[in-house]
């Protein structure tokens, strides 16, 4: 018993800042644009989390930091997506490398070197009542219910609709008044939120820690949790779940077959289970008609 | 004209100018609709009519000028505001995002802050609400299921839920198929009935007749006449107005869209083909029960025949989505063939791909011109080379310079006006875009044109050189298969028109033609 | 006229742009912009042997952004050139690994030939994918950059481990000086001759053959291809394979030239500099040897500032991910006036 409890926070732990994360992508995506730049703000979150713990000393002053890094870098984005109408991935992948680089130069200016920060707590646990369950921080807690949130706030809102008119078919958003371009600000706002909150639970919620290369791809598998989801809140928790199920799956591996199996191997469980997720979503997609539609957008 | 003193007008605008950089879409209009009543407005495509609709409902911002509703002044380009006021506008390709379901398409609409609900009160709200008005929809199904005129319905519905009281129909007739639109008539009926204004953007002429209470024409970005009684005017004098006195009589001899050809009354129009010239005995194109079983948005093809003979011009008539988008992409292997046979020049094509079936002369005006026909963001001598291009070996190498070189002496053949082959083919307008097209595909080497809609959104003088084109091609041999939701276009240069209805050919017709017969076979009502 | 200066001026406006802002960062993080402007362009161009050094990391890039444009063009988002970088280094350690007791004469063309075909494999996998069943290349791209990264780090800790390695870093064995095509300089007249010999044919390849307009079209708008009957398929897979290729050539040549072995995680901004550059020459085979100039002379001032500056190195990728947030930027004056109301 006592291993399907340690099996299932160590899923709900890697899990959490995943889904997080991949909610900021569902809100994008049903406004219309493709995030991929929420690996660089989760690495924003996770650093400024990390660092504002070691400055202010406090948990709710370092979220509220975490939460305004990432909402200045969601406009930005926003701004040169919608404004100066660049190319939303690779400008997406611009904020990943702005997060990256932004956050290496913050650490080495603040700490004095790139090496690991750590932090002396973290994000609150839920305690000691939950049992076996109580090392897991509150947003695990929270975290359902934010999921629940989204998906009534997208599909039971008349706003829901509106922002999802703006993605599918800003024409009809137009002619019921609503500006498309404020709807993907408005979303963009909301996942910077997310996205804060997905960082500080990676960096904060278990280890009280930020290094380099912490976030390793995981705002990546986001983005395509959101597609395996189907570009739907359950959809995308559960197809994060499914990612992280895969890493967990790996490491427990490694404890048992590390002999055997290269541990790299299974540390690739993950990114192959998140190629297998997109490619079960373009075949159910139906295959590569639709992946013409997609590109012949970009004649326009 | 006939506003009334007492009551303010419900849609007043004075002096409305538009231009979208050089092209003047509205030059200076000055009209007042009065409160009650159907409007309707006239004018030939490009006149001016579906911006003087934007401009209403507070979508395109016009340059100067002033507005007003029910005596209000309205704030430009705001469509919020244009919706305060009670204006709304019903598209002509609807605004109605296609995976909402009826009930939330209906509920997008209102207006203001979150406004959350759960499922059932969503449903409960609409299915009243659409009883209110008399339409029977299941609020639950999306939109994207339902039949063109249901689709309009829930438009017009969503369009009333904020309690308009001037409604705009942007070309609303043009999707529809000849028996739906006497129930959205009735429909416009009740709805002035109640009091709502109501304004239609049309342009053929016998349904301003069976409908409207008023009628004005536009021309040339101008208001030339109008709002006139119905009673005080008749459809020659009107279809005078709408070409402009003069020229009328120089075009409407080879062009179906002229005016008075619309005016005819609904019932018993017959014509005869203008040219009688004999159709030979080989066949270019052979269907023979053809099926397919991928599921598109339209009803798979079911058990198509039928041939197209060299020198012939065969029309396929049919309400939009009865298969012929399916049969268009038979023809050029994007859908494949589930059971039966394509025969091209004599030879089974049925397997081949697009580039083989290409190579035996086979041509294709598709629908879309600018998502299919051309590619828009690439220069002009490159969307003109690719039929060459694509037959070439992919490592052959090729030369820029007399490429472009021949495709400016063919632009100039075809009467393309451009400024330079290395322009982008966006920058072209829709008629020297399709001319593009025909420059193309329209060779000696072709012996089979599929023309889809080749003349939807062109200006009366671009159809009449697309027309005069397949006329042409027609008498070199080729055969033309034209696919065409307009039958005035349709009967005017076929030799034969087939009929589809839910993926099958239910009927065909030869010269006489009869449209209310057609129009009937187009439903698949019996009588 | 006024067309081709805008291409020249764009790119241009938007790295000042990118340095405006990556300035203002600087100044906030509490460095110098403009001693770090300065040194940057010291490093890069002005110390003596600058130059050397700034084409020593621009020849490899060039090779990798010309496979990157090659993609883009066709209109697919190959973003994975880095992973293709590494697998085609590690096929060729490999083969350099297993035949070190032959000649070089054979050692190394056979090295190189399976560094291509890794990297062209590596492409292959998720070209077929998105061509087949419509899985978007981006991600898979992405993870296969990720899986590369650990691919590599399991072979130089595994099978191709340097035993005296330092435990900093885990590295293959250095490759015998007889298979080098160049020293740790890395500018040898035969890796410029590859180069040079990438750069004629990827030119001929775009701008010369069906191939290349054709492609061009598919990226631009596919539909309209297939209605003329091309095959996407065969344009789309080759151009995913090209790329893959290219790539894994850049790979090899850092295995046998500068680098004489690989090592875990070398290099790690290789490919997505590359879509830079690609973006920056505006896709132009041409364009792309001045942008990969610029971008390696970047990168050699990455080696530069903490020595000149005291400023860390991240300092360059912080100015590479802003070029990339605004170098697809469509915004001109001109047609902002004529967009502010489109036409219906």
């Amino acid at each position: 018993m006592i291993e399907i409890h340690e099996f299932l926070v160590a899923i709900l732990r890697s899990g959490t800042p995943l889904i997080y994360v991949t909610m900021a992508g569902v809100i994008a995506q049903r406004a219309g644009v493709w995030h991929l730049g929420l690996e660089g703000l989760m690495i924003i979150g996770a650093c400024a989390t990390i660092a504002g713990i070691v400055l202010t000393g406090s948990f709710l002053s370092s979220i509220l930091i975490a939460v305004a890094f990432c909402i200045v870098a969601s406009i930005l984005q926003w701004f040169v997506i919608e404004v100066l109408e660049a190319d939303p991935i690779i400008a997406g992948l611009g904020i990943t490398g702005l997060g990256i680089g932004g956050t290496a130069l913050a650490v080495q200016s603040i700490f004095g070197s790139l090496a690991a920060v750590s932090a002396p707590f973290g994000v609150p646990r839920i305690g000691s009542a939950f049992g076996p369950y109580s090392p897991l921080s509150i947003f695990v807690l929270i975290m359902p219910v934010v999921v629940f949130g989204m998906w009534v706030l997208l599909h039971r809102t008349r706003f829901g609709l509106r922002l999802s008119s703006a993605g599918e078919h800003p024409a009809a958003a137009r002619s019921v008044g609503a500006n498309p371009s404020l709807m993907r600000l408005i979303a963009f706002c909301i996942g910077g939120v997310f996205c804060a909150v997905g960082g500080a639970e990676l960096a904060a919620g278990s280890l009280q820690i930020f290094a380099q290369n912490m976030v390793a791809g995981r705002g990546f598998m986001s983005f395509a949790a959101v597609i395996f989801g189907g570009n739907h809140p359950v959809g995308g928790a559960l197809a994060a779940m499914f990612f992280s199920l895969a890493g967990v799956i790996g490491i427990r591996m490694q404890i048992h077959f590390g002999a055997v199996i290269p541990h790299d191997v299974l540390l690739c469980l993950p990114y192959l289970a998140t190629v297998f997720g997109v490619w079960i979503t373009g075949r159910m997609r139906g295959g590569a008609k639709s992946a013409a539609h997609a590109a012949e957008l970009r004649d326009r | 004209m006939a506003t009334s003193s007492s009551r303010p007008s419900a849609l007043s605008c004075r002096n409305i100018r538009v231009a979208f950089g050089e092209v003047t879409a509205l030059a200076g209009i000055s009209v007042d609709f009065p409160t009650g009543g159907i409007h309707a407005v006239v004018g030939q495509n490009g006149a001016g009519k579906t911006t003087f609709a934007r401009v209403a409902a507070g979508l395109v911002k016009p340059d100067a000028g002033e507005l007003s509703i029910n005596g209000r002044n309205l704030r430009f380009g705001s469509v919020a505001s244009a919706r305060k006021a009670g204006v709304e506008l019903v598209h002509q390709n609807f605004a109605l995002p296609p995976s909402f379901t009826v009930a939330e398409a209906i509920e997008f609409s209102l207006d203001g802050e979150i406004g959350l609900f759960s499922r059932r009160q969503l449903l409960e709200r609409c299915r009243e609400y659409l009883n209110s008005l008399g339409m029977d929809i299941d609020p639950r199904r999306r939109i994207r299921e339902l039949p063109i005129e249901l689709q309009q319905a829930v438009e017009i519905a969503r369009a009333l839920v904020t309690k308009a009281t001037v409604l705009i129909l942007d070309e609303p007739t043009a999707v529809l198929p000849p028996t739906s639109i006497e129930s959205l008539f009735d429909r416009i009926r009740t709805l002035r009935d109640n009091g709502v204004t109501v304004i239609l953007i049309l342009h053929k002429i016998r349904e301003v007749w069976a409908v409207a209470d008023t009628v004005s024409v536009l021309r040339n970005s101008r208001l030339v006449a109008g709002p006139i009684a119905r009673e005080e005017t008749d459809p020659d004098r009107i279809g005078n107005l709408i070409m402009g006195v003069g020229n009328h009589d120089s075009i409407s001899h080879n062009n179906g869209k002229s005016p008075t050809r619309a005016a005819e009354p609904l019932s018993g129009a017959r014509r005869e083909t203008a040219t009688a010239q004999p159709v030979s005995l080989d066949t270019v194109l052979e269907m023979k029960e053809v099926c397919t079983s991928v599921r598109t948005d339209e009803p798979c093809l079911n058990r198509i025949s039928f041939e197209v003979r060299s020198g012939e011009i065969v029309g396929i008539a049919g309400v939009e989505g009865n298969g012929q988008l399916t049969l268009v992409q038979v023809l050029s292997d994007f859908v494949a063939v589930s059971s039966g046979e394509i025969d091209l020049c004599g030879a089974q094509v049925t397997g081949l791909d697009l580039a083989h079936r290409r190579s035996q002369g086979l041509r294709i005006i598709p629908f879309d011109r600018n998502r299919e026909g051309l590619s828009l963001t690439s220069e002009l001598w490159k969307n003109w080379s690719v039929r060459d291009l694509v037959l070439r070996p992919p490592l052959g190498l090729v030369n820029p310079s007399k490429l472009r070189a021949r495709c400016a002496e063919s632009l100039a053949e075809w009467g393309v006006r451009y400024n330079s082959t290395t322009q982008n083919a966006g920058s072209l307008s829709g008629g020297n875009a399709q001319k593009l097209i025909l420059a193309r595909e329209v060779d000696n080497t072709a012996r089979l044109i599929v023309a889809a809609q080749p003349t939807r959104g062109l200006d009366i003088g671009a159809t009449a050189f697309v027309w005069s084109t397949m006329r042409k091609a027609r008498k070199r041999g080729c055969g033309v298969l034209l696919i065409s939701s307009d039958l005035d276009e349709l009967f005017d240069i076929s030799q034969r028109v087939l009929v589809m209805l839910s993926g099958r050919i239910v009927s065909e017709f030869a010269p006489p033609f009869d449209i209310a017969k057609t129009g009937r076979a187009m439903t698949g009502s019996r009588n | 006229m006024i067309k081709r200066l805008e291409i020249v001026l764009r790119p241009l406006a938007f790295i000042a742009l990118a340095l405006i802002l990556c300035g203002a960062i600087f100044e906030c993080a509490g460095y110098s912009a403009l001693l770090m402007f300065e040194s940057i362009l010291d490093g890069a161009f002005l110390h003596p042997g600058a130059w050397e050094k700034s084409l020593r990391w621009a020849l490899p890039l060039f090779i990798t952004a010309v496979g990157v444009s090659i993609s883009f063009r066709c209109g697919f988002f190959n973003i994975g050139a880095q992973g293709q970088f590494y697998i085609g280094a590690i096929c060729a350690a490999f083969v350099a690994d297993a035949l070190v007791w032959a000649p070089a004469a054979v050692v190394v063309p056979l090295g190189i030939v399976a560094g291509m075909a890794g990297g062209a494999l590596w492409a292959l996998w998720p070209g077929v994918l998105r061509l087949r069943s419509g899985t978007d290349e981006v991600i898979t791209t992405l993870m296969g950059n990720f899986i590369a990264g650990l691919i590599l780090v399991y072979v130089t800790s595994g099978p191709l481990k340097d035993p005296s390695g330092s435990g900093q870093q885990a590295s293959s064995r250095i490759l015998p000086p007889s298979f080098r095509i160049s020293d740790s300089h890395g500018v040898s007249p035969t890796i410029v001759a590859i180069v040079a010999l990438v750069a004629v044919a990827a030119w001929l390849l775009v701008n010369r053959t069906a191939f290349g307009t054709l492609s061009g079209l598919a990226g631009r708008n596919p539909v309209m291809l297939q209605f003329q009957g091309g095959r996407l398929w065969q344009l789309g897979l080759s151009s995913f394979l090209i790329s893959g290729a290219l790539a894994g050539l850049a790979g090899s040549i850092e295995l046998f030239g500068p680098n004489g072995r690989i090592a875990s995680g070398f290099l790690p901004t290789h490919g997505f500099t590359a879509i830079l550059v690609a973006l920056v020459a505006n896709l132009s085979v041409a364009a792309a040897v001045v942008a990969s100039v610029f971008f390696g002379g970047l990168f050699s001032a990455a080696l530069f500032l903490p020595i000149l500056a005291g400023l860390p190195s991240a300092a360059i990728d912080l100015i590479n991910a802003t070029i990339a947030l605004f170098i697809t930027a469509k915004f001109s004056l001109r047609k902002r006036i004529r967009l502010g109301r489109a036409p219906p």
